[in-house]
Protein backbone atom coordinates (compact mmCIF):
# COMPACT_ATOMS: atom_id res chain seq x y z
CA UNK A 1 0.00 0.00 0.00
CA UNK A 2 1.36 3.21 -0.24
CA UNK A 3 0.70 6.20 1.77
CA UNK A 4 -0.07 8.63 -0.75
CA UNK A 5 -1.60 7.87 -4.25
CA UNK A 6 -0.55 10.43 -6.22
CA UNK A 7 2.94 11.70 -6.43
CA UNK A 8 5.04 14.63 -8.21
CA UNK A 9 7.74 13.62 -10.38
CA UNK A 10 9.81 16.09 -9.34
CA UNK A 11 13.75 16.15 -10.93
CA UNK A 12 15.46 14.32 -8.48
CA UNK A 13 18.44 15.94 -6.15
CA UNK A 14 20.66 13.33 -6.29
CA UNK A 15 24.57 13.12 -4.47
CA UNK A 16 26.59 15.92 -5.12
CA UNK A 17 29.02 13.99 -7.29
CA UNK A 18 30.90 16.26 -10.00
CA UNK A 19 29.61 15.55 -13.33
CA UNK A 20 31.43 13.06 -15.50
CA UNK A 21 32.16 13.35 -19.11
CA UNK A 22 29.94 10.10 -19.29
CA UNK A 23 26.64 11.99 -17.45
CA UNK A 24 27.07 14.37 -20.67
CA UNK A 25 27.39 11.65 -23.33
CA UNK A 26 23.79 10.48 -21.56
CA UNK A 27 22.75 13.72 -21.74
CA UNK A 28 23.17 14.06 -25.67
CA UNK A 29 21.97 10.64 -26.50
CA UNK A 30 18.53 11.04 -24.61
CA UNK A 31 18.23 15.03 -26.41
CA UNK A 32 18.92 12.92 -29.47
CA UNK A 33 16.36 10.49 -28.86
CA UNK A 34 14.08 12.83 -27.33
CA UNK A 35 14.65 15.31 -30.89
CA UNK A 36 13.68 12.08 -33.24
CA UNK A 37 11.01 11.65 -30.53
CA UNK A 38 9.58 15.32 -31.69
CA UNK A 39 10.81 15.14 -35.16
CA UNK A 40 7.38 13.93 -37.16
CA UNK A 41 5.47 16.73 -34.88
CA UNK A 42 7.49 19.53 -36.37
CA UNK A 43 7.47 18.03 -39.51
CA UNK A 44 3.43 17.67 -39.20
CA UNK A 45 3.20 21.86 -38.54
CA UNK A 46 5.66 22.64 -40.68
CA UNK A 47 4.03 20.76 -43.76
CA UNK A 48 0.56 21.97 -42.58
CA UNK A 49 2.13 25.44 -43.16
CA UNK A 50 3.77 24.99 -46.55
CA UNK A 51 1.87 25.84 -50.00
CA UNK A 52 0.29 22.52 -50.99
CA UNK A 53 2.49 22.36 -54.60
CA UNK A 54 5.62 23.16 -52.50
CA UNK A 55 4.91 20.37 -49.60
CA UNK A 56 6.44 16.66 -48.92
CA UNK A 57 9.68 17.61 -50.48
CA UNK A 58 12.29 14.95 -50.53
CA UNK A 59 14.73 15.72 -48.89
CA UNK A 60 12.13 16.62 -46.18
CA UNK A 61 11.63 19.92 -45.82
CA UNK A 62 12.11 21.57 -41.89
CA UNK A 63 10.81 25.59 -42.59
CA UNK A 64 7.43 26.29 -44.38
CA UNK A 65 8.54 28.10 -47.54
CA UNK A 66 6.44 28.76 -49.22
CA UNK A 67 4.99 29.50 -45.94
CA UNK A 68 0.48 29.20 -47.03
CA UNK A 69 -1.96 28.91 -44.40
CA UNK A 70 -4.46 28.21 -46.78
CA UNK A 71 -4.63 24.42 -45.78
CA UNK A 72 -6.33 25.26 -42.51
CA UNK A 73 -9.33 27.34 -44.33
CA UNK A 74 -10.19 23.96 -47.04
CA UNK A 75 -10.55 21.74 -43.63
CA UNK A 76 -13.88 22.99 -42.59
CA UNK A 77 -15.23 22.50 -46.27
CA UNK A 78 -14.23 18.80 -46.10
CA UNK A 79 -15.47 17.85 -43.00
CA UNK A 80 -17.49 19.48 -40.37
CA UNK A 81 -14.85 20.16 -38.23
CA UNK A 82 -15.81 22.52 -35.49
CA UNK A 83 -19.36 20.93 -35.20
CA UNK A 84 -16.52 17.14 -34.65
CA UNK A 85 -14.86 19.07 -32.52
CA UNK A 86 -18.01 20.11 -30.41
CA UNK A 87 -19.23 16.66 -30.35
CA UNK A 88 -16.00 15.16 -28.77
CA UNK A 89 -15.56 18.31 -26.71
CA UNK A 90 -19.54 17.32 -25.04
CA UNK A 91 -19.03 13.47 -25.23
CA UNK A 92 -15.42 13.90 -23.13
CA UNK A 93 -17.23 16.44 -20.56
CA UNK A 94 -20.33 14.29 -19.95
CA UNK A 95 -18.31 11.42 -19.66
CA UNK A 96 -16.31 12.67 -17.33
CA UNK A 97 -18.54 15.09 -14.86
CA UNK A 98 -20.86 12.35 -14.79
CA UNK A 99 -18.39 9.27 -14.22
CA UNK A 100 -16.97 11.44 -11.54
CA UNK A 101 -20.10 11.64 -9.91
CA UNK A 102 -21.30 8.34 -9.82
CA UNK A 103 -18.08 7.31 -9.08
CA UNK A 104 -17.40 9.92 -5.81
CA UNK A 105 -20.47 8.42 -4.14
CA UNK A 106 -19.98 5.19 -4.80
CA UNK A 107 -16.45 5.02 -3.05
CA UNK A 108 -18.17 7.12 0.05
CA UNK A 109 -20.53 3.99 -0.12
CA UNK A 110 -17.62 1.60 0.07
CA UNK A 111 -14.91 3.50 1.85
CA UNK A 112 -17.11 4.39 4.95
CA UNK A 113 -19.88 1.37 5.41
CA UNK A 114 -19.61 -2.48 6.12
CA UNK A 115 -23.01 -3.11 4.68
CA UNK A 116 -23.99 -7.14 3.76
CA UNK A 117 -22.51 -7.97 0.49
CA UNK A 118 -20.27 -4.37 -0.16
CA UNK A 119 -16.95 -6.84 -0.24
CA UNK A 120 -18.43 -9.20 -2.82
CA UNK A 121 -19.89 -6.26 -4.69
CA UNK A 122 -16.95 -4.55 -4.83
CA UNK A 123 -14.53 -7.08 -5.79
CA UNK A 124 -17.39 -8.49 -8.52
CA UNK A 125 -17.18 -4.86 -9.81
CA UNK A 126 -13.49 -4.88 -9.87
CA UNK A 127 -13.22 -8.11 -11.60
CA UNK A 128 -14.71 -6.47 -14.47
CA UNK A 129 -11.47 -4.38 -14.77
CA UNK A 130 -10.33 -7.64 -16.66
CA UNK A 131 -13.61 -7.78 -19.18
CA UNK A 132 -12.59 -6.11 -22.78
CA UNK A 133 -14.49 -3.89 -23.76
CA UNK A 134 -15.08 -5.62 -27.26
CA UNK A 135 -17.15 -8.18 -25.14
CA UNK A 136 -19.47 -5.72 -23.79
CA UNK A 137 -19.84 -3.49 -27.20
CA UNK A 138 -21.67 -5.76 -28.39
CA UNK A 139 -24.80 -6.08 -26.23
CA UNK A 140 -24.21 -2.50 -25.71
CA UNK A 141 -24.57 -1.38 -29.44
CA UNK A 142 -27.74 -4.11 -29.73
CA UNK A 143 -29.00 -2.14 -26.65
CA UNK A 144 -28.48 1.42 -27.97
CA UNK A 145 -30.22 0.11 -31.67
CA UNK A 146 -33.66 -0.48 -29.55
CA UNK A 147 -33.31 2.64 -28.18
CA UNK A 148 -32.58 4.78 -31.36
CA UNK A 149 -29.61 6.16 -30.34
CA UNK A 150 -26.81 4.52 -32.94
CA UNK A 151 -25.69 7.60 -34.81
CA UNK A 152 -26.20 9.51 -31.54
CA UNK A 153 -22.77 10.78 -29.21
CA UNK A 154 -25.62 9.82 -26.33
CA UNK A 155 -24.20 5.89 -27.16
CA UNK A 156 -20.66 7.05 -26.36
CA UNK A 157 -21.30 9.07 -22.88
CA UNK A 158 -24.25 6.64 -21.43
CA UNK A 159 -21.68 3.61 -20.94
CA UNK A 160 -19.23 6.17 -20.13
CA UNK A 161 -21.37 7.33 -16.81
CA UNK A 162 -20.07 4.16 -15.12
CA UNK A 163 -16.48 3.74 -14.13
CA UNK A 164 -14.77 0.63 -12.11
CA UNK A 165 -11.24 1.79 -12.16
CA UNK A 166 -12.38 5.33 -10.56
CA UNK A 167 -14.55 3.87 -8.24
CA UNK A 168 -11.80 1.72 -7.25
CA UNK A 169 -8.79 4.40 -6.94
CA UNK A 170 -11.07 6.61 -5.07
CA UNK A 171 -12.20 4.41 -2.59
CA UNK A 172 -8.51 3.96 -1.92
CA UNK A 173 -8.13 7.78 -1.60
CA UNK A 174 -11.16 8.22 0.80
CA UNK A 175 -10.30 5.52 3.14
CA UNK A 176 -6.87 7.59 3.70
CA UNK A 177 -9.22 10.25 5.15
CA UNK A 178 -8.88 10.43 8.59
CA UNK A 179 -12.44 9.53 9.82
CA UNK A 180 -11.85 11.66 12.70
CA UNK A 181 -13.22 14.67 10.54
CA UNK A 182 -16.37 12.80 9.83
CA UNK A 183 -17.28 12.03 13.19
CA UNK A 184 -16.59 16.08 13.89
CA UNK A 185 -18.94 16.64 11.82
CA UNK A 186 -21.62 14.07 12.83
CA UNK A 187 -21.11 15.86 15.87
CA UNK A 188 -21.97 19.21 14.93
CA UNK A 189 -24.83 17.71 12.88
CA UNK A 190 -23.74 17.09 9.55
CA UNK A 191 -25.37 14.35 7.55
CA UNK A 192 -23.70 11.84 5.27
CA UNK A 193 -23.59 14.13 2.01
CA UNK A 194 -22.51 17.31 3.22
CA UNK A 195 -19.33 14.80 4.92
CA UNK A 196 -18.85 13.14 1.57
CA UNK A 197 -18.59 17.16 -0.90
CA UNK A 198 -17.84 19.67 2.38
CA UNK A 199 -15.17 17.71 3.48
CA UNK A 200 -13.85 14.24 1.96
CA UNK A 201 -14.23 15.71 -1.61
CA UNK A 202 -12.32 18.95 -1.01
CA UNK A 203 -9.29 16.97 0.45
CA UNK A 204 -9.17 14.65 -2.46
CA UNK A 205 -8.55 17.47 -5.22
CA UNK A 206 -5.24 15.52 -6.53
CA UNK A 207 -7.18 12.13 -6.95
CA UNK A 208 -9.86 13.85 -8.41
CA UNK A 209 -8.01 15.73 -10.52
CA UNK A 210 -5.76 12.37 -11.96
CA UNK A 211 -9.13 11.01 -12.40
CA UNK A 212 -10.87 13.82 -14.44
CA UNK A 213 -7.58 14.05 -16.94
CA UNK A 214 -7.61 10.23 -17.67
CA UNK A 215 -11.58 10.20 -18.12
CA UNK A 216 -11.25 13.16 -20.09
CA UNK A 217 -8.36 12.14 -22.27
CA UNK A 218 -9.90 8.34 -22.54
CA UNK A 219 -13.11 9.79 -24.19
CA UNK A 220 -11.85 12.38 -26.40
CA UNK A 221 -9.03 9.68 -27.92
CA UNK A 222 -11.30 7.39 -28.38
CA UNK A 223 -11.85 5.73 -31.35
CA UNK A 224 -13.11 2.24 -31.70
CA UNK A 225 -16.66 3.28 -30.27
CA UNK A 226 -17.54 6.25 -32.41
CA UNK A 227 -16.98 3.97 -35.18
CA UNK A 228 -18.45 1.22 -33.82
CA UNK A 229 -21.65 3.66 -33.13
CA UNK A 230 -21.14 6.63 -35.67
CA UNK A 231 -22.34 7.13 -39.16
CA UNK A 232 -22.68 10.63 -40.65
CA UNK A 233 -20.40 13.12 -40.18
CA UNK A 234 -21.91 15.51 -38.24
CA UNK A 235 -22.32 13.58 -35.76
CA UNK A 236 -18.84 12.21 -35.50
CA UNK A 237 -16.23 12.80 -32.78
CA UNK A 238 -12.64 14.14 -34.14
CA UNK A 239 -10.57 10.77 -34.47
CA UNK A 240 -13.42 9.28 -36.41
CA UNK A 241 -13.94 11.99 -38.36
CA UNK A 242 -10.29 12.69 -39.29
CA UNK A 243 -9.97 9.82 -40.64
CA UNK A 244 -13.29 10.59 -43.11
CA UNK A 245 -11.32 13.33 -43.80
CA UNK A 246 -8.23 11.05 -45.59
CA UNK A 247 -11.04 9.77 -47.61
CA UNK A 248 -12.66 12.22 -48.60
CA UNK A 249 -12.79 13.79 -52.06
CA UNK A 250 -10.46 16.52 -53.38
CA UNK A 251 -8.37 17.24 -49.89
CA UNK A 252 -4.60 17.52 -50.87
CA UNK A 253 -2.12 15.57 -47.89
CA UNK A 254 -1.80 19.21 -46.44
CA UNK A 255 -5.22 19.51 -45.88
CA UNK A 256 -5.02 16.49 -43.47
CA UNK A 257 -1.88 17.63 -42.06
CA UNK A 258 -3.55 21.00 -41.10
CA UNK A 259 -6.70 18.75 -39.17
CA UNK A 260 -4.35 16.92 -37.67
CA UNK A 261 -2.47 19.69 -36.49
CA UNK A 262 -5.59 21.17 -35.08
CA UNK A 263 -6.14 18.35 -33.25
CA UNK A 264 -2.74 17.82 -32.16
CA UNK A 265 -2.03 21.52 -30.83
CA UNK A 266 -4.45 22.39 -28.36
CA UNK A 267 -3.81 18.86 -26.52
CA UNK A 268 0.03 20.18 -26.74
CA UNK A 269 -1.02 23.59 -25.00
CA UNK A 270 -3.58 22.24 -22.45
CA UNK A 271 -0.89 19.49 -21.86
CA UNK A 272 2.33 22.16 -21.14
CA UNK A 273 -0.25 24.11 -19.31
CA UNK A 274 -0.89 21.43 -16.86
CA UNK A 275 2.09 19.22 -17.41
CA UNK A 276 2.55 18.25 -13.51
CA UNK A 277 -0.88 17.62 -13.03
CA UNK A 278 -1.16 15.19 -16.19
CA UNK A 279 2.40 13.42 -15.32
CA UNK A 280 0.79 12.91 -12.06
CA UNK A 281 -2.27 11.47 -12.84
CA UNK A 282 -0.50 8.82 -15.48
CA UNK A 283 1.56 8.12 -12.05
CA UNK A 284 -1.23 7.46 -10.15
CA UNK A 285 -2.41 4.56 -12.15
CA UNK A 286 0.21 2.92 -11.59
CA UNK A 287 0.39 3.02 -8.18
CA UNK A 288 -2.52 0.34 -8.07
CA UNK B 1 -5.09 -6.61 -12.02
CA UNK B 2 -2.47 -5.53 -9.71
CA UNK B 3 -5.63 -3.63 -8.37
CA UNK B 4 -7.46 -7.10 -7.54
CA UNK B 5 -4.51 -8.19 -5.63
CA UNK B 6 -3.93 -4.88 -3.26
CA UNK B 7 -8.10 -5.31 -2.22
CA UNK B 8 -7.41 -7.74 0.59
CA UNK B 9 -4.42 -5.53 1.86
CA UNK B 10 -6.56 -2.77 2.48
CA UNK B 11 -7.30 -2.43 5.74
CA UNK B 12 -11.10 -3.36 6.77
CA UNK B 13 -13.55 -1.00 6.99
CA UNK B 14 -14.10 -0.48 11.17
CA UNK B 15 -17.88 -0.36 11.91
CA UNK B 16 -19.88 2.51 10.88
CA UNK B 17 -19.81 5.25 12.96
CA UNK B 18 -23.16 7.35 12.36
CA UNK B 19 -26.21 5.79 13.00
CA UNK B 20 -26.94 2.15 14.08
CA UNK B 21 -26.40 -0.90 11.64
CA UNK B 22 -29.51 -1.38 10.32
CA UNK B 23 -29.70 2.48 8.90
CA UNK B 24 -25.60 2.39 7.84
CA UNK B 25 -26.34 -0.61 5.88
CA UNK B 26 -29.41 1.10 3.76
CA UNK B 27 -27.08 4.16 4.22
CA UNK B 28 -24.12 2.33 2.38
CA UNK B 29 -25.97 0.53 -0.41
CA UNK B 30 -27.45 4.17 -1.10
CA UNK B 31 -24.24 5.45 -2.04
CA UNK B 32 -23.17 2.90 -3.95
CA UNK B 33 -26.38 1.66 -5.88
CA UNK B 34 -26.66 4.60 -8.47
CA UNK B 35 -22.74 3.20 -9.82
CA UNK B 36 -24.49 -0.38 -9.38
CA UNK B 37 -27.65 0.22 -11.21
CA UNK B 38 -25.20 1.81 -14.14
CA UNK B 39 -22.53 -1.46 -14.04
CA UNK B 40 -25.47 -4.22 -14.34
CA UNK B 41 -27.03 -2.02 -17.03
CA UNK B 42 -23.47 -1.38 -19.37
CA UNK B 43 -20.90 -3.98 -17.69
CA UNK B 44 -22.47 -6.38 -16.15
CA UNK B 45 -25.51 -7.48 -17.83
CA UNK B 46 -23.84 -6.96 -21.32
CA UNK B 47 -21.21 -9.49 -19.79
CA UNK B 48 -23.09 -12.14 -19.21
CA UNK B 49 -25.69 -11.20 -22.20
CA UNK B 50 -22.44 -11.17 -24.42
CA UNK B 51 -21.87 -14.90 -23.02
CA UNK B 52 -25.53 -16.13 -24.23
CA UNK B 53 -25.50 -14.38 -27.53
CA UNK B 54 -22.05 -16.23 -27.99
CA UNK B 55 -24.08 -19.78 -27.85
CA UNK B 56 -26.92 -18.31 -31.12
CA UNK B 57 -26.66 -17.23 -34.70
CA UNK B 58 -28.09 -14.00 -34.83
CA UNK B 59 -27.81 -10.91 -37.52
CA UNK B 60 -29.88 -8.10 -35.91
CA UNK B 61 -32.92 -8.60 -38.46
CA UNK B 62 -33.95 -12.02 -38.45
CA UNK B 63 -34.44 -14.12 -34.83
CA UNK B 64 -31.86 -15.48 -33.41
CA UNK B 65 -31.11 -19.23 -33.47
CA UNK B 66 -29.46 -21.43 -31.04
CA UNK B 67 -26.61 -23.13 -32.11
CA UNK B 68 -25.04 -24.00 -29.01
CA UNK B 69 -20.95 -24.42 -29.46
CA UNK B 70 -21.41 -24.34 -33.45
CA UNK B 71 -19.87 -20.39 -32.84
CA UNK B 72 -16.41 -21.58 -31.63
CA UNK B 73 -16.66 -24.84 -33.72
CA UNK B 74 -16.69 -22.31 -36.85
CA UNK B 75 -14.22 -20.12 -34.97
CA UNK B 76 -11.89 -23.03 -34.58
CA UNK B 77 -12.07 -23.82 -38.05
CA UNK B 78 -11.23 -20.65 -39.57
CA UNK B 79 -7.64 -21.06 -41.16
CA UNK B 80 -7.33 -17.06 -40.49
CA UNK B 81 -7.87 -17.49 -36.56
CA UNK B 82 -4.42 -18.96 -36.51
CA UNK B 83 -2.92 -16.19 -38.23
CA UNK B 84 -4.85 -13.60 -36.59
CA UNK B 85 -3.94 -14.68 -33.60
CA UNK B 86 -0.65 -14.83 -34.63
CA UNK B 87 -0.02 -11.40 -35.10
CA UNK B 88 -1.87 -10.60 -31.74
CA UNK B 89 0.45 -12.34 -30.06
CA UNK B 90 3.56 -11.25 -31.84
CA UNK B 91 2.23 -7.62 -31.93
CA UNK B 92 1.60 -7.82 -27.51
CA UNK B 93 4.68 -9.79 -26.83
CA UNK B 94 6.70 -7.56 -28.80
CA UNK B 95 5.11 -4.52 -27.33
CA UNK B 96 5.58 -5.66 -23.78
CA UNK B 97 9.52 -6.14 -24.50
CA UNK B 98 10.35 -3.09 -25.46
CA UNK B 99 7.43 -0.84 -24.01
CA UNK B 100 9.10 -2.26 -20.52
CA UNK B 101 12.74 -3.00 -21.36
CA UNK B 102 12.88 0.79 -23.32
CA UNK B 103 11.00 2.84 -20.29
CA UNK B 104 13.00 1.18 -17.66
CA UNK B 105 16.25 2.50 -19.51
CA UNK B 106 14.93 5.75 -20.22
CA UNK B 107 14.11 5.92 -16.61
CA UNK B 108 17.06 5.24 -15.27
CA UNK B 109 19.24 7.63 -17.73
CA UNK B 110 16.88 10.51 -16.68
CA UNK B 111 16.18 9.61 -12.96
CA UNK B 112 19.65 11.44 -12.06
CA UNK B 113 20.93 15.13 -11.27
CA UNK B 114 20.23 16.98 -14.97
CA UNK B 115 20.57 20.20 -16.50
CA UNK B 116 16.87 21.67 -15.94
CA UNK B 117 16.36 22.52 -19.25
CA UNK B 118 17.36 19.26 -20.66
CA UNK B 119 15.42 17.50 -18.09
CA UNK B 120 12.31 19.65 -19.45
CA UNK B 121 12.97 18.91 -22.86
CA UNK B 122 13.41 15.29 -22.82
CA UNK B 123 10.46 14.08 -20.32
CA UNK B 124 8.11 15.96 -22.38
CA UNK B 125 9.16 14.47 -25.42
CA UNK B 126 8.96 11.03 -24.46
CA UNK B 127 5.60 11.41 -22.73
CA UNK B 128 3.49 13.97 -24.94
CA UNK B 129 3.09 11.61 -28.06
CA UNK B 130 1.00 9.39 -25.46
CA UNK B 131 -2.05 12.33 -25.39
CA UNK B 132 -2.23 12.03 -29.24
CA UNK B 133 -5.11 10.21 -30.30
CA UNK B 134 -4.02 7.06 -32.41
CA UNK B 135 -6.54 8.30 -35.60
CA UNK B 136 -4.18 11.69 -35.36
CA UNK B 137 -0.91 9.52 -34.91
CA UNK B 138 -2.03 6.65 -37.36
CA UNK B 139 -2.71 9.21 -39.91
CA UNK B 140 0.38 11.24 -39.49
CA UNK B 141 2.62 8.16 -39.74
CA UNK B 142 1.23 6.99 -43.20
CA UNK B 143 2.86 10.25 -44.71
CA UNK B 144 6.45 9.48 -41.94
CA UNK B 145 6.57 6.24 -43.55
CA UNK B 146 5.96 7.01 -46.65
CA UNK B 147 8.54 5.00 -49.45
CA UNK B 148 9.03 7.91 -51.72
CA UNK B 149 8.60 11.24 -49.36
CA UNK B 150 8.21 10.31 -45.81
CA UNK B 151 11.29 11.10 -42.66
CA UNK B 152 12.23 7.49 -41.88
CA UNK B 153 13.07 6.48 -45.65
CA UNK B 154 14.88 9.48 -46.60
CA UNK B 155 16.70 9.62 -43.62
CA UNK B 156 17.57 5.83 -43.77
CA UNK B 157 18.62 5.99 -46.64
CA UNK B 158 21.15 9.28 -45.99
CA UNK B 159 22.44 6.33 -43.45
CA UNK B 160 23.04 3.93 -45.99
CA UNK B 161 19.81 2.04 -45.69
CA UNK B 162 17.69 1.20 -47.93
CA UNK B 163 14.05 1.18 -46.70
CA UNK B 164 11.14 -0.92 -47.17
CA UNK B 165 7.50 -0.19 -48.14
CA UNK B 166 6.44 -1.02 -44.88
CA UNK B 167 3.03 -1.08 -45.35
CA UNK B 168 2.52 -3.09 -47.91
CA UNK B 169 5.33 -5.52 -47.68
CA UNK B 170 3.83 -8.26 -45.35
CA UNK B 171 6.89 -8.96 -43.74
CA UNK B 172 7.54 -5.41 -42.68
CA UNK B 173 3.78 -3.87 -42.13
CA UNK B 174 3.32 -5.48 -38.22
CA UNK B 175 6.82 -4.70 -36.92
CA UNK B 176 6.37 -1.10 -38.49
CA UNK B 177 2.93 -0.92 -36.61
CA UNK B 178 4.97 -1.94 -33.29
CA UNK B 179 7.37 0.73 -34.12
CA UNK B 180 4.78 3.25 -34.29
CA UNK B 181 2.89 2.09 -31.29
CA UNK B 182 6.06 2.17 -29.72
CA UNK B 183 6.48 5.84 -30.06
CA UNK B 184 3.23 6.92 -29.14
CA UNK B 185 2.77 4.73 -25.70
CA UNK B 186 6.29 4.71 -24.72
CA UNK B 187 5.84 7.91 -22.83
CA UNK B 188 2.87 6.16 -20.57
CA UNK B 189 5.73 3.27 -19.55
CA UNK B 190 8.54 5.83 -19.09
CA UNK B 191 5.72 7.61 -16.41
CA UNK B 192 4.96 4.88 -14.47
CA UNK B 193 8.44 3.43 -14.25
CA UNK B 194 9.66 6.97 -13.09
CA UNK B 195 7.51 7.19 -10.24
CA UNK B 196 8.39 3.51 -9.23
CA UNK B 197 12.04 4.01 -9.91
CA UNK B 198 11.49 7.00 -7.30
CA UNK B 199 10.04 4.75 -4.43
CA UNK B 200 13.61 3.03 -4.71
CA UNK B 201 14.84 4.23 -1.43
CA UNK B 202 18.34 5.78 -2.34
CA UNK B 203 20.50 4.59 0.32
CA UNK B 204 20.03 0.72 -0.39
CA UNK B 205 21.72 1.69 -3.55
CA UNK B 206 24.29 4.20 -1.98
CA UNK B 207 25.04 1.13 0.56
CA UNK B 208 25.49 -1.27 -2.48
CA UNK B 209 27.53 0.65 -3.94
CA UNK B 210 30.06 1.02 -0.53
CA UNK B 211 30.44 -2.96 0.20
CA UNK B 212 31.80 -2.92 -3.45
CA UNK B 213 28.97 -3.25 -5.98
CA UNK B 214 29.30 -2.12 -9.84
CA UNK B 215 26.51 -0.40 -11.40
CA UNK B 216 25.67 -3.34 -12.94
CA UNK B 217 25.48 -5.23 -10.00
CA UNK B 218 23.69 -2.21 -8.19
CA UNK B 219 20.73 -1.98 -11.06
CA UNK B 220 20.16 -5.86 -11.10
CA UNK B 221 20.70 -6.65 -7.47
CA UNK B 222 18.76 -3.72 -5.64
CA UNK B 223 16.99 -1.98 -8.20
CA UNK B 224 15.47 -4.55 -9.96
CA UNK B 225 14.21 -6.12 -6.96
CA UNK B 226 12.86 -3.17 -5.21
CA UNK B 227 10.81 -2.20 -8.87
CA UNK B 228 9.40 -5.65 -9.64
CA UNK B 229 6.09 -4.39 -8.68
CA UNK B 230 5.99 -1.82 -10.99
CA UNK B 231 7.45 -3.90 -13.61
CA UNK B 232 4.86 -6.26 -13.25
CA UNK B 233 2.51 -4.61 -13.49
CA UNK B 234 3.81 -2.70 -16.61
CA UNK B 235 4.28 -5.88 -18.40
CA UNK B 236 0.62 -6.73 -17.40
CA UNK B 237 -1.67 -3.32 -18.35
CA UNK B 238 1.10 -3.37 -21.72
CA UNK B 239 -0.35 -7.33 -22.69
CA UNK B 240 -3.73 -6.04 -21.95
CA UNK B 241 -3.80 -2.91 -24.00
CA UNK B 242 -1.59 -4.42 -26.71
CA UNK B 243 -3.89 -7.46 -26.92
CA UNK B 244 -6.61 -5.47 -28.08
CA UNK B 245 -4.99 -2.91 -30.59
CA UNK B 246 -7.24 -1.87 -33.27
CA UNK B 247 -7.02 1.54 -34.34
CA UNK B 248 -3.42 1.62 -36.29
CA UNK B 249 -4.40 -1.35 -38.19
CA UNK B 250 -8.10 -0.13 -39.28
CA UNK B 251 -6.83 3.44 -40.52
CA UNK B 252 -3.38 2.52 -42.01
CA UNK B 253 -3.62 -1.07 -43.28
CA UNK B 254 -7.28 -2.35 -43.05
CA UNK B 255 -5.63 -5.45 -41.86
CA UNK B 256 -3.15 -6.03 -45.10
CA UNK B 257 -1.31 -6.49 -47.16
CA UNK B 258 -2.67 -10.07 -47.19
CA UNK B 259 -3.98 -10.15 -43.23
CA UNK B 260 -0.26 -9.49 -42.18
CA UNK B 261 -1.65 -6.82 -39.70
CA UNK B 262 -5.02 -8.23 -38.87
CA UNK B 263 -5.79 -8.65 -34.96
CA UNK B 264 -8.46 -10.67 -33.67
CA UNK B 265 -9.59 -6.96 -32.35
CA UNK B 266 -9.90 -6.13 -35.93
CA UNK B 267 -11.42 -9.73 -36.75
CA UNK B 268 -14.03 -9.15 -34.43
CA UNK B 269 -14.98 -6.09 -35.66
CA UNK B 270 -15.18 -7.22 -39.63
CA UNK B 271 -17.86 -10.19 -37.95
CA UNK B 272 -19.56 -7.71 -35.47
CA UNK B 273 -19.77 -4.82 -37.31
CA UNK B 274 -19.43 -5.14 -40.56
CA UNK B 275 -21.08 -8.43 -41.81
CA UNK B 276 -23.69 -8.18 -38.05
CA UNK B 277 -22.70 -11.34 -37.34
CA UNK B 278 -23.44 -10.90 -33.72
CA UNK B 279 -23.21 -14.26 -32.18
CA UNK B 280 -20.36 -15.66 -34.16
CA UNK B 281 -18.52 -11.72 -32.74
CA UNK B 282 -19.34 -12.69 -29.70
CA UNK B 283 -17.63 -15.84 -29.43
CA UNK B 284 -14.98 -14.34 -30.70
CA UNK B 285 -15.25 -11.65 -27.97
CA UNK B 286 -15.93 -14.32 -25.52
CA UNK B 287 -12.29 -15.81 -26.85
CA UNK B 288 -10.28 -12.20 -26.42
CA UNK B 289 -11.64 -12.39 -22.35
CA UNK B 290 -10.50 -15.83 -22.07
CA UNK B 291 -6.61 -15.61 -23.52
CA UNK B 292 -7.09 -11.99 -21.27
CA UNK B 293 -8.12 -13.83 -17.98
CA UNK B 294 -5.19 -16.45 -18.70
CA UNK B 295 -2.17 -14.52 -19.77
CA UNK B 296 -3.36 -12.07 -16.48
CA UNK B 297 -3.61 -15.32 -14.26
CA UNK B 298 -0.35 -16.87 -15.28
CA UNK B 299 1.11 -13.90 -15.02
CA UNK B 300 0.14 -13.38 -11.00
CA UNK B 301 1.24 -17.29 -10.58
CA UNK B 302 4.48 -16.32 -11.96
CA UNK B 303 4.69 -12.92 -10.13
CA UNK B 304 5.16 -14.42 -6.64
CA UNK B 305 8.33 -15.53 -7.84
CA UNK B 306 9.88 -13.08 -9.44
CA UNK B 307 8.01 -10.11 -7.77
CA UNK B 308 9.70 -8.72 -4.55
CA UNK B 309 6.62 -7.30 -1.83
CA UNK B 310 7.78 -4.77 0.38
Amino acid sequence: MSTRPVLVLDDRATRSRPRRWHSWLLDLVLVLIGVVMVAPLVWLVVTSLTRADAAFQVPPQWLPKPFSAQAYTQVQGLIPFAQMALNSFQVAVAATVGSLFFSVLAAYGFSRFDFRGSKVLFVGMLSSLMVPVQLTIIPVFVMMRHLGLVDDIAALWLPALINVFQIFFLRQYFSSVPRELDEAARMDGANHLWILFRIIVPLSGPALSAMAILSFEASWNNYFAPLVFLNTPSHMTLPLGLVTLQSAQGGPAVVVFAAITMVVVPVLVVFLLFQRAFVSSIAASGLK
Amino acid sequence: MTTAASVSTVPRTSAATTGGPATNRWVGLAFVSPALVLFLVFIGGPFVFAIVLSLYSWDLLTPAEFVGAGNFRTLFSDPLLGKVLTNTFLFAIASVVTHVVGALLLALAVNRAMNRAVSYFVRTAFFFPFLISWSAVALLFKYVLDPTFGLVSHYLGVVGISAPDWFTDPHWALPAIIGIDWWHTIGFTFVIMLAGLQTVPTHLQDAARTDGANAWQVFWHVTVPLMSPTLFFATIITFIGAFQIFDPMQIITQGGPDNATKTIVMYLYEQGFQSFQIGYASAVAVLVFVVIMLVTVVQFLLSRVWVHEQ
